[in-house]
């Protein structure tokens, strides 16, 4: 036990290493600050270069990796219900995606370019972003979140550390599960304004993929890590936008990973299986006052959703003053407006960069009035589309279905492959893997005997 | 079975006892990695976390003493001892900074391996006693947690709403209550007291302003009372009394400097007397110096009490020079270089142009200069930057040339490019933009000048399509009257409370401000490059094919021409009651301010002069080409 919690506590002190590759990152920005000792000596300071952008046949190499990735997943998960190869494919992703090629591209962060792309005609979007967007819903809508279980670099890392998943109740998970889409709102209408990419900003792991970062985001980074060996992929349960996006998906998914190769036994066995409680068990019986109850929540849940729309488009309309302050124009005209006294603040890098801009003042209260008003209606469409969601969650609970087995949920099953392990029950169709299933079978005998323990 | 407490190899097939042994090291062997490999990456974060402590406590880049060692530098910039123990310092720092770089990327892989090896033990270690968990007994029922749910969901979403709308209530929107008045205010009232600042030490310094200002001054046409009134400087002979005494004050100030390109108000009217009309530079009568310029430029020279400024660039350097007025003694020169945004590669210019074609402007305690690139540098008398900025480089096919002009803490830019014109004031001070406005003008190569119209200074400029007139306080165009065409080059003048303005294949207009419309026009003698001048109810035109002609300022009507041959592209301006007009060979025409064509003079400079003189203290400046020159008794 003592052993254990010291195993523990090392693995904690382990994570700081980001914290230090941190500081690595940021000296390196120090060292572009550096005061250059110039006494007009006669030397011109050789003017920064702009590096080439990455070649863009290696970005095309980047979506074949992927949909490699992702093709075996699938094939992992449904042909051959190996969790083994889905790890090893995962720690493929993690150092591909994760380590070598940094945590960017990423199908994640790629939604606030499709949302610029879409708002701003001026930006101009590359095909391998489109496909990073694109292929991955594709992919979940075949064969479900096989892009989770080994593609995601965010969701591997995580997966990665689970140690002791604890298990939530239902209402916390649900509640929790609301913030996916007020990232997902907040994200699109911040990018769609040219405000800025609060996935990438935010994104708790690109430091240490990078080994360097803010150090503010190398603590978030550890802190998910450590909250991770206890309450599995926290980012990708709860936080993560593009998580809500491959859910709808995954819903309507056409071959989804099962967890018995053949017939649901019912033997529970891998009821605590999951670490993300994604699975479902078979349905109650209902008494009869509960399903008139539940019907008639239901239609009064239904009614409310148009309330919960104006409700919610009202309200966030209200904020839209304070959500535009993300805009740096925006930021900037009102911190001039509030100190002008900061104009002669040369620390100020922003207010200096402004003053030899050369653009008068007026111009930029002007400018700032316009991404405002872009503001105002972004933040009525975002608070209709988070009415919306709250809506629609609130009329799913009572939503009734009935399910004989224990099933995974399509919407939140991460297609990670460790409930397939637990099941007792061996293929029927395929005379072959009976044969090799011996091992198999000790093993699940071994479950079994375990859960006893 | 399942009431039995197994050990999970106790059901594997029956094994090897030796087997059972190997398992049993395994997992010594990987719980024991997993001991060192924590323990290993615990003393390097440990060292890592000590060095990142020092570090933020000893920054060698933030290093006070090099600040305060590059302070004193400031303070004594010849000092070549102490440049030598900054360059050591500066060294000592940078290699405290790299080393302590090499030691957290050493240290950061060395954790990395570390962090791996303790994954993959931890994980080795955990699959070896992996345990199955019981199937919860105490089953929550699924309508409860149903309803426990949409509870939660309920008030989460009300409380965001809520938050919502109180957030709403505390966040202020600041641009609503944005007034650009009160903005600007603040900071012009400041400057202003550094203007009366000025004008009080001016006053000190001779003692006479006060005076002058009473006594009617000679030449006076229409006032009689005890304002200024001999010249252009104010609204001539339609001026109304002027209602501001630091206005007086200042141009009293500035008619004995010759603070912009084309003297005071860049209206090309020197007010000084006993000028020289003979001197010979090779035999040096009447030369008092003679210097050579060390880079060279197109821009004029600028005066206050005895300094005199200049700029110089070629393609990779860019200065302003400060000379000694009494003995052409370099005095000291800033390079005009590290400025944020200022582009790497100076824009492509003409030989014709330059880079450093516009003339500086001074208030007396502050030169500004811009250079072709779009920099704009402040300097002190003592050539101390106090700020510097680019305007944006300039796209312009020949290169900026339009000169600054300033009214007290404003400095005006004239900055028609072929992306669109615009006008922009800055602070003589601080360099902060005051307003900057756009204008339906064409790209030209014409200066600003000041003039007062309707008892107000205006900024008159002229450019294709129009001469136009800018409110000095907030850039707006006041009038404008649509006549010019083309690549506008002369600036233009004002006399009589009449504006001229004239291009080549345009027109030359007598424009009437007040009313925004044209009194007279002429299309016989059109300059292309040097402006014209007016004074005395007389108006000046020196044109490229050599013409010098005289016109009255009221009927347009021609009073004399001469021909020299030599074409002008040095703007011909009034001094001491005689015409001084520099042709493109460098000789010096002197015609006598009259209606009649009276020639004083035609003496050759024995250079290429493009620049157009300055006049104090009974002197001529010259730049020609390669040298200064300074002419007087
Ligand atoms: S939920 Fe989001 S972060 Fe998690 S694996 Fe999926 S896409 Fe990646
Ligand atoms: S595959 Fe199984 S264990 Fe993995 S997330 Fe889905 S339900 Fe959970």
């Amino acid at each position: 036990m003592i052993s254990q919690l010291i195993t523990y506590i090392y693995f904690f002190l382990i994570q700081i290493f980001p914290a230090l590759g941190g500081e690595m990152g940021g000296i390196l920005a120090q060292q572009q600050r550096f005061p250059k000792p110039e006494f007009e000596t006669g030397y011109t300071q050789p003017s920064p270069t702009t590096p080439e952008p990455r070649l863009t046949a290696w970005e095309y190499i980047d979506v074949s990796v992927l949909v490699l990735v992702m093709s075996l997943a699938a094939w992992f998960a449904l042909k051959r219900r190996s969790r083994k190869g889905l790890l090893w494919l995962s720690v493929f992703s993690l150092v591909y995606f994760g380590f070598i090629r940094e945590g960017c591209v990423c199908s994640v962060g790629s939604i606030q370019n499709i949302a610029l792309t879409l708002f701003d005609p001026a930006y101009a979007i590359s095909i391998p972003i489109i496909l990073f967007f694109t292929l991955p819903l594709l992919f979940t809508l075949f064969f479900g979140r096989v892009f989770c279980a080994s593609a995601c670099p965010l969701g591997v890392i995580q997966d990665l550390v689970i140690i002791k998943p604890l298990k939530l109740p239902q209402w916390l998970r649900k509640t929790l599960g609301l913030i996916p889409y007020i990232y997902l709102g907040l994200a699109v209408l911040l990018a769609a304004t040219s405000s800025e990419f609060i996935i990438c900003r935010y994104d708790p792991f690109v430091g240490i993929f990078r080994m360097g970062a803010e150090f503010s985001m190398i603590i978030l980074g550890i802190a998910f890590l450590l909250l991770g060996m206890f309450v599995a992929r926290p980012y990708c349960r709860f936080l993560c936008p593009y998580g809500v996006l491959l859910g709808w998906m995954s819903k309507f998914s056409r071959f989804h990973l099962n967890i018995t190769p053949s017939q649901c036994i019912q033997c529970k066995l891998c009821e605590q299986s999951c670490p993300f409680d994604a699975i479902d068990k078979p349905s109650e019986k209902l008494s009869v006052e509960n399903k008139k109850l539940n019907k008639r929540r239901f239609s009064i849940f239904l009614l409310l959703i148009p309330v919960w729309i104006i409700l919610g488009g009202f309200s966030m309309s209200k904020v839209h003053s304070f959500l535009s302050k993300a805009h740096p124009d925006v930021y900037l005209a009102e911190l001039l407006i509030e100190h002008p006294e900061l104009k002669d603040d040369p620390e100020n890098i922003d207010i200096q960069t402004f003053l030899s801009s050369g653009k008068t003042m007026e111009h930029l209260v002007e400018e700032a009035k316009l991404v405002k008003q872009k503001y105002f209606t972004g933040s009525w469409i975002l608070g209709c589309f988070l009415g919306l969601a709250i809506g629609v969650l609130l009329m799913n609970q009572y939503v009734l279905r009935r399910r004989k087995d224990y099933t995974p949920n399509k919407v939140d099953c991460y297609s990670c492959g460790r409930c397939m392990d637990y099941c007792p029950v061996r293929p029927t169709s395929n005379l072959r893997k009976m044969a090799e299933g011996e091992s198999a079978t000790a093993k699940n005998e071994k479950g079994i005997s375990e859960k006893t323990n | 079975m399942a009431k039995t407490n197994h050990k999970e190899n106790n059901h594997k097939p029956p094994l090897p006892g030796d087997y059972e042994g190997l398992q049993g090291n395994l997992k010594k062997v990987s719980l024991n990695t997993a001991i060192i490999s924590a323990i290993f990456a615990v003393v390097i974060s440990t060292l890592l976390l000590l060095n990142y402590l020092q570090l933020a406590k000893n920054d060698p880049t933030e290093s006070t003493t090099l600040t305060a060692l590059t302070q004193r530098l400031a303070d004594d910039p010849g000092n070549e001892e102490l440049k030598e123990e900054i360059r050591a310092f500066d060294l000592m720092a940078r290699k405290a900074f790299f080393t302590a770089k090499w030691q957290v990327k050493t240290a950061g892989w060395l954790l990395l391996i570390c962090g791996i090896v303790l994954v993959v033990s931890l994980r080795y270690y955990f699959s070896l006693r992996s345990k199955i968990d019981l199937p919860e007994n105490s089953q929550v029922s699924e309508q409860a947690q149903r309803i426990l749910s949409s509870k939660w969901i309920l008030y989460s979403g009300s409380a965001l709403i809520i938050i919502a709308l109180i957030a709403s209530y505390f966040s202020v929107d600041q641009l609503k209550g944005y007034d650009i008045e009160t903005f600007s205010e603040n900071t012009i009232d400041e400057s202003i007291e550094v203007i009366d600042l000025t004008n009080e030490g001016q006053t000190n310094d001779s003692g006479l302003i006060e005076n002058e200002i009473e006594e009617p001054l000679e030449g006076s046409v229409t006032e009689p009372e005890a304002t200024i009134t001999t010249d252009n400087l104010q609204g001539g002979s339609q001026q109304k009394p002027v209602d501001n005494r630091s206005d007086l004050l200042l141009i009293e100030q500035q008619k004995k400097q010759s603070n912009s390109f084309r003297g005071p108000l860049g209206q090309g009217v020197f007010y000084v007397n006993n000028i020289s009309v003979k001197w010979d530079v090779n035999s040096g009568e009447n030369i008092k110096w003679k210097v050579e310029i060390p880079l060279s430029g197109y821009n004029s020279p600028i005066i206050w009490n005895d300094k005199l400024f200049l700029t110089g660039a070629n393609s990779t350097e860019r200065w302003v020079y400060c000379f000694d007025k009494k003995n052409g003694k370099l005095l000291w020169k800033h390079q005009a270089n590290n400025i944020a945004g200022s582009p790497a590669t100076p824009p492509k210019t003409t030989d014709d142009t330059g880079l450093a074609a516009p003339s500086v402007v001074t208030d007396g305690n502050y030169v500004v200069a811009i250079f072709g690139t779009g920099d704009v540098v402040c300097l002190n008398m003592d050539g101390k930057r106090i700020w510097a900025k680019n305007l944006g480089v300039p796209d312009n096919h020949y290169g900026h040339s339009s000169s600054l002009v300033a009214w007290k803490e404003k400095v005006f830019v004239q900055y028609d490019t072929n992306k669109g014109g615009r006008m922009l004031a800055l602070h003589f001070q601080t360099g902060e933009i005051l307003w900057d406005v756009s204008r339906a003008n064409h790209i030209s190569w014409a200066s600003p000048i000041l003039a007062e119209i309707d008892g107000k200074m205006q900024i008159v400029t002229s450019s294709e399509p129009s001469v136009a007139g800018h409110d000095i306080e907030t850039g707006k165009q006041l009038w404008k009257v649509d006549c010019m065409m083309g690549e506008v080059g002369p600036s233009p003048a004002f006399a009589n409370g009449l504006v001229f303005a004239a291009n080549e294949y345009a027109t030359l207009a007598a424009i009437d401000p007040e009313k925004g419309k044209i009194v007279w026009e002429d299309n016989y003698y059109l300059p292309e490059v040097a402006s014209p001048v007016a004074a005395d109810g007389l108006l000046y035109i020196a044109t490229t094919y050599g013409i010098l002609a005289c016109y009255d300022v009221h009927t347009g009507n021609k009073y004399w021409e001469a021909d020299y041959g030599e074409g002008f592209y040095s703007s011909p301006v009034m001094a001491d009651g005689k015409l001084f007009a520099i042709d493109m060979n460098g000789v010096v025409h002197i015609v006598k301010a009259d209606r009649e064509l009276q020639k004083m003079g035609d003496i050759p400079m024995g250079e290429k002069v493009m620049t157009t003189p300055a006049f104090t203290d009974g002197c001529i400046f010259v730049r020609g080409n390669k040298n200064l020159y300074c002419i007087g008794k």
